[in-house]
């Protein structure tokens, strides 16, 4: 199922990167990222004053010597990174060729795999609900280790994209459930009626590093089909006519970046990273050069 | 309301082929789509999210600014004014005489003009004016000056063709005096519509008219009745000599029949072949014995059917009661009783008016009671005729009217006069013989009363011993006589009125017209004469006028009239000349065609429309 998603020689590319974390986590398992909690590891934090009950095994011997007095060696604890990856399974997601949804599952699976590799948990959250794949969906809530990268992209191949989401919905609830706040990847192409404003603000303020992709399919960023159409909108089954000739391509395409550009300006102005991708975009292209130079990982 | 297309109602029948374009429903493809989010916004941003937006390289918008420009252009009524100048008044003179009935051109000559005249009509802008007059032997002004179409083509569609010849003086009068007062830059045109068919029209050399000619005809195959007269055989009393004259007009010899008719009852039928261009005068003779009306046919078809047939009252030949008051002149007595069916009687002088005979000789003496009917004057001065007479010792005569039917074979050539009476021409009269002073002999009508007057006694020259003497006592005995003189009245020409004379008054009268229908005439109690105008066609009249029972005809015998080769110019006096024109109608609009343009550019936008979009 690895080979469906990634193909060895990016996994290969894949496991020399390392997620960055801006923030230190806040995770209370224990990682490989510093922390600022106190604990066991070989990083020297600072001193404090020995207080009875202490283990005699972290007192600093030298300082005795010198100063007389007893004090313990304090060293940082590491923790692990939660990465939380929210992935668009809404009916729309299924369009374009090849499949935005499918797009964005090979995205999850790079993320997540670099997160593994980091000894960091990898939540995906998929939304909207879907009860026929609740055991799946229950395996992705909480990944860790490296050994798990295979189930991992199993379990990411057996999602399909149906039924309606509510965009800003689930990223709210999915912000309220994280324990601790850590690393989110937001994968979606961001068509919701309702906007996308509400469920990324909620991320952020729950203290998220948050990344952004938006996958459009080719067909919606230049339509091949001109003509009198009538449009059903696959998710909420709305209907809307309209007369699209060729004369009218660059003004629709001139729209849709207009709207992208919207969405990256908002992006910016909260710290979120924000890419757009197109289903038809190399995979290489978008995971070791753009997400690299934004710094998502290195 | 008025329409000056009427026939682009026509373009309304184009409504249901936009109907049908509207009743195509527009086949949409359903396609399913991912979000309909994107084309919402786009819609949103393209329709209505900004008041303007900029212009792009749309074929449908050229194809909408072009069709606009072309309805402006349309209803800016364009023109070409190379056919037509500017003017603001236009004169149009429509030719209704005789020769325009010539079927040359299908139907007529006339219809073709009346289509022509309505063309330019119909050419005329707004603010031009026109005028429609009709001209035959009478100037009948159809329309004033006005710039109503309507009225305009009402005017000409009352306008009708007549067997009359052509006077087209008064009407060219009356239309110089309309455009006179124009000044030049109103550019004023008189327009003829005609066949040339004219007489002299001399007076107009000088005038520099601003006529345009539009010559209407092109053939001449024509063959005419010119002239009719009938007089007593000289040689048997009981029969009547008919002189006839058929002209050929056209560029063939022409063969015909000649019929002669007395009271509808054919006399004498004769075969005749006439060489292109030359006239073939005929005399007839034929057995009276009542008064009645001889008429000639021509039986072969030709263009022009008005001058094929001409009629004249013939009545029975009365002899001549004369009475001569003389002191004594045998010659002249001799030379009366010289002229045939004349009963003369000799008297010293005239006691009562002279009613009982035709008419009364005055031999150089004045009567006591003037004599009421027509008069033959010899050196006669006492009279009140003339303003003023003297007396001239030796008079030449220089000049005399041959043409007058009193000097008709009478020559002055070689006639000495030792004194004479001479006198100016009286306006009732004309001169007959003129010495280099002034008049020795004058003839005319004076209150209906016909007067030679002769200012020599003919006993004072060597006149008497010409053979021109007996010659001119006969021709005067004739147009002396009334009876001759109502002979001549009961033949008019076409267009010209009819007079009667009536002994006693009348109170009602009527004329029953050669189609056998009845115009009652409204008659004066008090009149003493009856005018009867409206002799426009050709053929027998019957007047009655209370007990009296009058027939006269009505003929055409105008040889200029039946020559209807239509004329390339016309001729104004000696220089002066008006070419035909070539133009048919006034200002060209443009307007339908470029609407027609405009429609096919409209029908090409919505197909592109709907190919585009497919």
């Amino acid at each position: 199922m690895a080979n469906a998603l990634l193909t060895p020689e990016l996994l290969r590319r894949l496991e020399q990167f390392q997620l960055l974390a801006r923030r230190r986590a806040k995770s209370s398992a224990r990682g490989e990222r510093r922390s600022k909690a106190r604990g066991q590891s070989v990083e020297f934090a600072d001193h404090r004053n020995y207080v009875p009950g202490d283990d005699f095994r972290y007192l600093d011997w030298n300082m005795y010597g010198r100063l007389e007095k007893l004090f313990l060696k304090l060293y940082e604890e590491e923790r692990e990174l939660p990465v939380r990856i929210f992935l668009d399974a809404s009916e729309s997601m299924g369009f374009g060729e090849p499949a935005k949804f499918h797009f964005a599952r090979q995205i999850a699976a790079a993320v997540g795999y670099v997160a593994l590799c980091g000894f960091d948990r990898v939540s995906v959250v998929p939304f909207p609900e879907n009860r026929d794949e609740m055991a799946v969906r229950g395996a992705l809530r909480a990944v860790r280790g490296r050994k798990s990268a295979l189930n991992y992209f199993q379990n990411l191949g057996y999602l399909t994209a149906k039924g309606t989401a509510n965009f800003n919905e689930s990223l709210r609830r999915g912000a309220l459930e994280a324990r601790q706040a850590g690393m989110a990847l937001v994968l979606s192409d961001f068509l919701d009626p309702n906007g996308y404003e509400a469920g990324l603000t909620a991320l952020v303020g729950r203290g998220f590093q948050v990344n952004a992709v938006q996958i459009l399919a080719p067909d919606e960023i230049a339509p091949g089909t001109f003509g009198d159409l009538r449009l059903v909108d696959a998710e909420t089954g709305g209907v809307q006519e309209v007369t699209f000739g060729k004369y009218r391509l660059a003004a629709y395409q001139q729209m849709v970046q207009n709207y992208c550009q919207r969405m990256k300006e908002f992006c910016q102005g909260r710290g979120i990273s924000f890419f757009m991708a197109p289903s038809n975009t190399s995979l290489e292209q978008l995971l070791l050069k753009q997400l690299r130079q934004a710094e998502v990982w290195g | 309301m008025n329409f000056l297309a009427p026939a682009a109602f026509f373009f309304a029948l184009t409504i249901p082929v936009v109907v049908v374009f509207y009743l195509l429903k527009r086949k949409r493809v359903v396609k399913l789509v991912s979000s309909t989010l994107l084309w919402q916004k786009f819609l949103a941003e393209t329709q209505a999210s900004a008041p303007f937006q900029k212009l792009r390289r749309n074929w449908l918008l050229l194809l909408q600014i072009l069709l606009l420009l072309l309805a402006v252009l349309a209803l800016s009524r364009p023109y070409f004014a190379t056919h037509a100048k500017s003017s603001q008044l236009r004169v149009l003179i429509l030719d209704a005489s005789a020769s325009m009935q010539s079927t040359d051109e299908s139907p007529s000559r006339f219809e073709v003009a009346r289509k022509q005249a309505l063309e330019w009509v119909d050419g005329l802008r707004d603010e031009d004016k026109m005028v429609i007059l009709q001209v035959a032997a009478n100037t009948e002004v159809k329309q004033s000056e006005t710039s109503e179409k309507s009225a305009l083509r009402r005017a000409i569609q009352s306008c009708a063709a007549v067997d009359s010849p052509t006077r087209l003086g008064p009407a060219l009068k009356m239309a110089e005096s309309l455009v006179r007062d124009r000044g030049k830059e109103s550019n004023p045109e008189i327009h003829l519509f005609s066949d040339g068919a004219v007489p002299d029209m001399s007076d107009f050399g000088n005038s520099a008219l601003p006529l345009i000619y539009h010559k209407i005809g092109h053939g001449a195959n024509n063959l005419g009745i010119t002239a009719l007269d009938v007089r007593a055989n000289p040689d048997d009393a009981t029969q009547r000599a008919i002189y006839t004259s058929v002209s050929n007009f056209s560029t063939n010899a022409l063969q015909t029949e000649l019929e002669l008719r007395f009271d509808g009852k054919l006399v004498e039928t004769r075969p005749l072949t006439i060489k292109p261009g030359e006239p073939s005068p005929q005399v007839f003779l034929a057995p009276q014995t009542r008064d009645g009306v001889f008429t000639v046919h021509s039986t072969t078809p030709d263009d022009l059917a008005a001058d094929n047939e001409a009629s004249i009252v013939s009545l029975l030949p009365h002899p001549v009661k004369v009475l001569l008051v003389t002191r004594g002149n045998r010659l002249l007595e001799r030379a009366f009783r010289s002229v045939r069916n004349l009963q003369l009687t000799v008297a010293a002088d005239s006691a009562d008016d002279g009613a009982a005979y035709d008419f009364v000789a005055l031999d150089d003496i004045a009567p006591t009671v003037w004599p009421k009917g027509n008069i033959l004057a010899i050196h006669v001065s006492n009279t009140n005729w003339f303003e003023k007479i003297s007396e001239v010792e030796a008079p030449t005569i220089v000049d005399w009217k041959a043409t007058h039917p009193v000097l008709r074979y009478v020559s002055f050539d070689n006639v000495h006069v030792v004194k004479s009476l001479v006198v100016k021409t009286p306006s009732w009269g004309i001169s007959l013989a003129e010495s280099q002073q002034a008049s020795l002999m004058v003839a005319g009508e004076l209150q209906r009363q016909r007067i030679i007057w002769i200012g020599f006694d003919p006993l004072e020259s060597d006149w008497p011993l010409r053979i021109a003497f007996p010659i001119f006592m006969e021709n005067a005995s004739d147009w002396l006589n009334p009876a001759n003189a109502k002979s001549s009245q009961l033949l008019v020409r076409a267009g010209d009125p009819f007079r009667l004379s009536l002994a006693q008054p009348v109170t009602s009268a009527q004329v029953t017209m050669p189609d056998n229908s009845i115009k009652k005439l409204a008659v004066d109690a008090n009149t003493k004469e009856i005018v009867f105008g409206e002799t426009f066609r050709q053929g027998t009249y019957r007047l009655r006028a209370g007990t009296n029972d009058t027939v006269f005809c009505v003929d055409l015998l105008d040889a200029a009239e039946s020559n209807i080769k239509p004329r390339e110019e016309l001729q104004f006096g000696k220089y002066a000349r008006v070419s035909a024109t070539t133009l048919h109608r006034a200002n060209m609009e443009l307007w339908r065609s470029i609407a027609a343009i405009a429609l096919a550019v409209l029908l090409f936008e919505w197909w592109y429309y709907h190919r585009r979009t497919v």
